[in-house]
């Protein structure tokens, strides 16, 4: 796969889901998560190779858009230059951690992302690491936020899954074409 | 509330554009056009370590007036109140980036430090090197023994200009970064607002205080610090702030700080002048001497009312620093009035 065919598959998976991740958002932060994605997307696919993540931070805003950009960026490199994704996502991970003072458990993007990561790092498949995420993602709705606007909601958005993770999932879906539910 | 921009989409860049052209000292980057950097005496950036820092636009003049010989190297721009996003940043570290290194400064706001620090990251990547330094100083934001909690407010200017007139000097990337550090260690700084500024964005005022109360220590962007006072005589006013300043870093009696008394936009000239003389006199009572002080409406949030007080105790090398000439848009000459000290 292309680093701009991901992009586009990407762009089409986030439109289809725009609603459902701006209604899980709007229960437990301020209800963009979808559009601030898919306008990042959306200049990420006609954006010039090698710039394809970076062309995403700027579009898509925020700080959500520079973590979300980092993992974007070690996707583009893997298919750009074959870099290896298990290293690129532990980097994304650990820096997503550090940057944004999350860590597992905490109801964010890294429940997804970490498991994932780690799956692949013990030389793991995609799909099982797509798995691994998807697990990660779906044990987002019994946590606690401890960071972002869903701190302040009350019962720190539990019962609701994370947008965050939701979309990370989402990303790993499409990487390894497996069909968006 | 009546505003005098064309539109929401590019008020930001019509302001760029009136900046750039009113201003011989500073050009649009050639990377990026929110890139706002020297156009006269640049450094060579092989030799003299080079320095930038991205913010959230509406506070002007810092930080693109501060571009210029003896201060920034650049400054990058992002949109209304918000920082610029990371690859954003990064061109502007590209831009002004040498052999000699970079440091980017880095006033500790959520997004300016999620932002700023993913594009040091990705700079490293490419070979860059570049130093993140976090600026903090509003003592409401945070206890003492959580200072790297605090979040940046207008002391964080002793930074920039420290830090600028010893880059220009020459010093290399290690012993700036420490004297960065230890410039930030000896500075503490305390907000109080009297009335909201306008949002551009949504031409509403950005918080309400009932007319009869000031807010102590509150952000700039309208964060809450320490909470309501009353109004009443300016000199009681600036006597609580001086106390708390001291109180949370004290300076020994016979010693001296330097001062710098921002205000936030909508407060006048007058004002802020009285608030200096009164600071002078508070200080003095604890026979700290004031000196070298800077004053007028530098880090502003549209017309807010208020202002704040920033002391740094500087050592002998901060000082000369600190009073090196510059060239910029907006930098004040400091003056040292060491007979300001009664």
């Amino acid at each position: 796969m292309s680093a701009e065919d991901f992009f586009r598959a990407l762009y089409e998976a986030g439109c289809s889901r725009l609603r459902e991740l701006n209604a899980l958002d709007a229960a437990i932060g301020d209800g963009d998560h979808g559009s601030t994605l898919v306008r990042g997307l959306k200049h990420a696919v006609t954006a010039a190779t090698g710039a394809r993540a970076k062309a995403f931070m700027r579009a898509s805003g925020g700080a959500s858009g520079t973590l979300f950009g980092l993992v974007l960026h070690e996707i583009e490199r893997h298919l750009d230059n074959g870099d290896d994704l298990a290293t690129g996502l532990e980097r994304a991970c650990a820096r997503i951690c550090d940057l944004g003072e999350v860590g597992p458990g905490d109801k964010s993007m890294v429940d997804s992302l970490a498991p994932a990561a780690g799956a692949l790092a013990e030389g793991k498949s995609l799909a099982e690491a797509v798995s691994a995420a998807e697990e990660g993602r779906d044990a987002t709705r019994e946590m606690r936020a401890r960071c972002g606007r869903a701190q302040y909601v009350e019962g720190g958005g539990v019962g609701h899954l994370d947008p965050g993770a939701i979309s990370l999932a989402m990303i790993l879906e499409t990487l390894a074409r497996r069909p968006v539910p | 509330m009546k505003k005098l921009f064309n539109d929401p989409e590019t008020m930001v860049d019509d302001m760029i554009d009136g900046f750039v052209s009113a201003c011989p000292h500073v050009r649009r980057g050639i990377r990026d056009p929110r890139i706002v950097v020297r156009r006269r005496n640049r450094k060579n950036p092989d030799k003299s370590v080079t320095l930038l820092i991205g913010n959230g636009s509406g506070h002007e003049p810092i930080a693109m007036g501060f571009v210029g010989q003896g201060l920034l190297d650049a400054n990058v721009v992002g949109d209304v109140f918000a920082a610029p996003s990371a690859d954003l940043v990064l061109e502007g570290i590209r831009e002004v980036n040498g052999a000699a290194g970079t440091i980017l400064l880095i006033s500790r706001h959520s997004g300016d430090v999620i932002n700023g620090r993913a594009a040091a990251m990705l700079a490293e990547e490419e070979g860059i090197e570049v130093v993140p330094l976090l600026m903090y100083d509003d003592i409401s934001a945070a206890p003492p023994e959580r200072r790297a909690d605090r979040r940046g407010a207008p002391g964080t200017m002793f930074i920039y200009k420290i830090l600028g007139a010893a880059a220009e000097a020459g010093w290399p990337l290690r012993r700036l970064t420490q004297l960065g550090e230890d410039v930030r260690e000896r500075t503490v700084t305390l907000a109080a607002a009297v009335s909201p500024g306008i949002s551009p964005l949504t031409g509403r005022p950005m918080f309400s205080l009932p007319d009869d109360e000031i807010y102590l220590g509150m952000g700039v962007h309208g964060e809450p610090g320490v909470g309501r006072v009353r109004m009443g005589p300016v000199r009681i006013l600036v006597e609580e702030m001086i106390q708390r300043l001291l109180d949370d870093r004290p300076i020994a009696a016979g010693g001296r700080t330097a001062v710098i008394i921002n205000g936030m936009g909508g407060t006048t000239m007058m004002e802020l002048l009285t608030v200096w003389a009164e600071t002078v006199k508070a200080l003095s009572s604890r026979r700290v001497r004031a000196i070298a002080p800077m004053v007028g409406s530098f880090v502003t949030t549209q017309e807010t009312g208020g202002f704040s007080i920033s002391l740094l105790e500087p050592d002998d090398v901060m000082l000369k620093l600190w009073c090196a000439p510059s060239d910029t848009p907006a930098f004040p000459r400091i003056e040292l009035t060491e007979e300001c000290a009664a």
